[in-house]
């Protein structure tokens, strides 16, 4: 498992030091502001949210490549906002008549989606599983008739199940690669992936489960210290400030 | 004064085979047993008795006297288990991380964590990749790493699954350098293999399974005589008539 790309990196940026608790109320803000946001501000939001990315170690090129598949997510959005939008058609080709209208809102659709992604990136790689786990559990005991602490493993567990997820996609692609299926179609190879990939999945889990068991996993654990700090309250005020300024702009 | 008591063991799997049939052992506190067997012949099943993952249909395994069955929570922090696929066995996100996960679970406070995982880091000589992801360790490093997990549990028996599988030679000795540590410094040591080469010239005892049964048990040299009507290969110097070297000789 030499290659994973998904995930924590250890490091000691601002971004490691704050309280994971801080960034996940960030990234709930920041989720709900694009809602309401427009372009420019968007776009800026995407440069500031890059720049502690390249910070940390992650390269262009290595951000495009973790969110390849996204990417394909995002032009399905865009295509089918530019597509059913009512407006003034650009071309015609074939009976497809994209419309400015609708082209201009998949544009900001995907975009706002993109500033999701990129802070969701952030937060995973400064953040370690345990600490998210511990974040949405004391976030959520407050609230009654909720099992925080069952709801802070269940995050933690499957956020700490996807690169091995990634891991398997990669293997399995690599050994079918070395047979030559690139020469077959899209659905014929995706078909061909998700089997094996479930399976060995599947497999991975229940190991990773017995070894988890064998050093007497709980749900009540000591979970990591969770201190905020004069920097993390700024570090809020500054989340609260940017998105109040992108939502009134 | 015995540590590990397995009375009558049985196992049957759902499909109504048995992996276990009909075992008993008993492990002197500081010994140094080898388990050999060919594949199937029932030794990681027999394992995962010894922290309850799997429970006998019949009989008893009792750890310093109290039943397994009766203190589940006891047994797997008494009884630290290295598997045989290292990747499969590392829950943290960094080195420490990985380390801090059963102390973690077993509640004590940050402060004994610390202490516990530095010292563990020191022993198994991973200080210096405390940071580091452990997917990243060599072969020979995540083993040490699932020691180090080990230690900080404070378990008194160690098992080792297949310790040596997938390693090059300076990752056999650096991982057998590790065990040798832990039985100097007063661990039982139960090591199962097909590859008696490796180690059983520091083992006291050698018990030989096939089929799911123990069909032999005594001193190495006594029941190496036998290990090839079973499926296991005798080390080279032995079927010369030499003695059996370490390989960190």
């Amino acid at each position: 498992m030499a290659e994973l790309n998904f995930g924590y990196l250890p490091g000691d940026s601002f971004f490691h030091r704050l309280d994971a608790r801080v960034k996940l109320i960030g990234l709930i803000l920041i989720s709900i502001a694009t809602l309401h946001a427009r372009m420019a501000p968007l776009l800026l939001l995407q440069g500031t949210a890059l720049l502690p990315l390249f910070r940390i170690g992650l390269s262009p090129v290595k951000i495009l490549r973790e969110l390849r598949y996204f990417f394909v997510l995002l032009f399905f959005v865009f295509a089918a906002r530019s597509l059913s939008t009512p407006g003034e058609a650009l071309f015609s080709f074939m009976g497809i008549s994209p419309t400015l209208e609708g082209t201009l809102m998949g544009l900001l659709v995907s975009c706002r989606l993109l500033l999701i992604a990129l802070a969701g990136m952030l937060l995973m790689a400064t953040t370690r599983t345990w600490e998210i786990k511990a974040a949405v559990s004391r976030l959520l005991a407050p609230v009654p008739f909720i099992p925080h602490a069952r709801i802070g493993v269940m995050i933690g567990l499957t956020l700490r199940f996807i690169p091995i997820i990634l891991h398997q996609v990669r293997q399995t692609q690599d050994a079918q690669r070395a047979r030559g299926i690139e020469t077959r179609g899209f659905f014929y190879r995706l078909t061909r992936l998700m089997i094996p990939l479930m399976r060995r999945t599947l497999k991975d889990a229940d190991s990773m489960a017995i070894a988890m068991e064998a050093r007497c996993y709980a749900e009540e654990r000591t979970d990591p210290q969770l201190n905020a700090e004069k920097r993390d309250w700024a570090a809020l005020a500054g989340a609260i400030s940017i998105c109040g300024f992108v939502i009134l702009l | 004064m015995k540590i590990l008591e397995i009375e009558n063991l049985s196992h049957r799997f759902g499909d109504g085979t048995f992996g276990n049939q009909e075992i008993d052992l008993s492990v002197r506190r500081e010994e140094f047993v080898v388990i050999a067997g060919p594949n199937g012949s029932g030794k990681t099943t027999l394992l995962r008795h010894l922290n309850g993952l799997l429970m006998p249909h019949v009989g008893t395994v009792r750890i310093a006297g109290i039943p397994v069955a009766d203190d589940l929570r006891r047994a797997r922090q008494m009884v630290g288990m290295v598997f045989q696929d290292p990747d499969t066995q590392i829950i943290g996100e960094t080195v420490y991380d990985d380390v801090a996960f059963g102390p973690e679970n077993l509640k004590l406070n940050r402060k004994e964590i610390e202490r516990r995982v530095e010292d563990a880091l020191s022993e198994t000589g991973l200080s210096a990749f405390a940071a580091r992801r452990p997917h990243l360790l060599s072969g020979g490093e995540k083993r040490r790493l699932a020691i180090a997990g080990m230690l900080a549990m404070k378990a008194e028996i160690a098992v080792f699954d297949e310790p040596f599988s997938n390693l090059d030679y300076p990752g056999v000795r650096q991982v057998l350098s590790a065990i040798l540590a832990l039985h100097r410094a007063g661990k039982t040591i139960l090591l199962t293999t097909h590859d008696l080469e490796k180690v059983i010239a520091h083992a006291d005892r050698l018990v030989l399974m096939a089929e799911g049964r123990i069909v032999s048990d005594g001193p190495p040299e006594t029941v190496m005589a036998e290990t090839e009507r079973f499926g296991v290969r005798q080390p080279c110097t032995f079927r010369n008539g030499g003695r059996i070297e370490s390989w960190l000789s």
